[in-house]
């Protein structure tokens, strides 16, 4: 009985055009975090910069090295084995931080991806009314993820562009200027998103404790 | 004057939803009380992790320099103060808000916005630790725990209080949730 009333209740409150429009406005607000959390996380991952230091100078042969930003950590055997080489490469790693900025970043734009082809496609799939419980847990989970992402790359950043003092800690953003801009790109990206994410949630939370009879928000 | 109090809830779009089916899972006394712990526990763990935080301090002589140790010195640490202790402020407020009253919607929205905080804060503060104890030899950054001991020590507890605080506000959440709603 509580399941034709629900059923019946999502119907009166998905057929009013304001409803439809609303909805519409929703599901335009996470077109544009999914767009904004999937370039966040391809512009940090092919963030990449190399420049060339002039390490000594032998006879009339300056020996070059190469410093590379990248952000992701790589292994130890590789870094043996490309020092080895002349010129050699050394890898400047941004640590776990912006590895984990940019695996939060993808799972956010992969749950809006999904989340959007559901609202889309999926109408018909009978969630037994749990749709909107499902929709707002979820979303409370990714935007509590993304919000970490975020914060770690944010704080590592600044260290990265002002340094630390007191722990003997340079910055590193006079050198790198490319990597520094593209990363501050991302970050910002970042957090269009993750703002967008967290009035998405709130609205979906907000439409479940509206009783359904009545068609406001 | 309760009968006042009586018609002005009645006529409130919230509390006649109490009239529809979808009202079958109220407030019982064990989940209020459940509620209530939980937010009691949080309160503790933020508070614990702001009062750590805010007493480390350590200094160690290195070839005639002093090196001190504050937390005050990263504005990583400083934003993970602030917001525990904001954190713990809200869940001192809201255990003397009741659950029937007509707060309890912004106390929900409120919830998810310093979950966020919380866990945004724990995770930077973690990336500058393991910075600080692991250290970063390609970028130049050299690990500090190595020198002053206590400093790091007193850092890793208030981690650690951070992030049981901030896993009890996602359980606070879903469960307010699953006491609404499902």
């Amino acid at each position: 009985m509580a399941l034709e009333t629900e059923r019946k209740t999502e119907a009166i409150f998905n057929s009013t055009p304001a409803q439809k429009q609303k909805d519409r406005i929703l599901l335009l607000l996470r077109l544009v975090a999914f767009l904004a959390t999937a370039s966040a996380t391809i512009v940090m991952a092919l963030n990449k910069q190399t420049i060339t230091l002039v390490v000594a100078t032998i006879g009339n042969n300056p020996i070059k090295a190469s410093l590379t930003a990248k952000f992701q950590h790589t292994p130890a055997f590789v870094l043996v084995l490309y020092s080895l080489l002349i010129p050699s490469l050394l890898h400047i790693y941004n640590d776990c931080a912006c590895t984990f900025f940019v695996v939060a970043n993808a799972q956010a734009s992969f749950h809006n991806l999904l989340i959007l082809v559901l609202e889309i496609v999926g109408h018909k799939i009978d969630f037994k009314g749990l749709r909107l419980a499902i929709i707002a847990i979820l979303d409370m989970l990714i935007v509590v993820l993304a919000a970490a992402g975020d914060g770690a790359a944010v704080f590592m950043a600044e260290l990265g562009k002002n340094g630390n003092s007191h722990a003997r800690w340079n910055k590193i953003c006079d050198k790198f200027q490319t990597f520094c801009d593209h990363g501050s790109g991302a970050l910002i990206a970042s957090f269009i998103g993750l703002i967008l994410l967290l009035i998405i949630n709130i609205i979906s939370i907000a439409k479940l404790f509206k009783p359904k009879s009545y068609n406001t928000i | 004057m309760f009968h006042i109090f009586k018609t002005l809830l009645a006529r409130d779009p919230f509390s006649s939803s109490l009239d529809l089916p979808k009202a079958k899972f109220p407030m019982t006394k064990t989940r209020r009380i459940f509620t209530l712990l939980l937010r009691l526990l949080a309160m503790g763990a933020t508070l614990a992790a702001t009062i750590i935080m805010v007493t480390s301090h350590d200094s160690a002589e290195v070839l005639n320099l002093t090196f001190e140790a504050k937390y005050s010195n990263e504005s990583t640490f400083k934003y993970f103060v602030i917001a525990e202790a904001v954190a713990s402020g809200y869940s001192l407020i809201v255990l003397f808000i009741s659950s029937k009253s007509l707060l309890r919607h912004l106390v929900m929205i409120l919830d998810v916005v310093i979950t966020t905080v919380l866990s945004s804060s724990v995770s930077a503060a973690m990336a500058i630790a393991h910075v600080g104890k692991k250290g970063n030899s390609h970028a130049g950054w050299l690990p500090i725990c190595g020198l002053v001991h206590k400093f790091c020590n007193q850092v890793t507890g208030a981690l650690i209080a951070g992030f049981i605080a901030a896993i009890i506000y996602l359980v606070l959440l879903l469960y307010t949730l699953h006491t609404v709603y499902i």
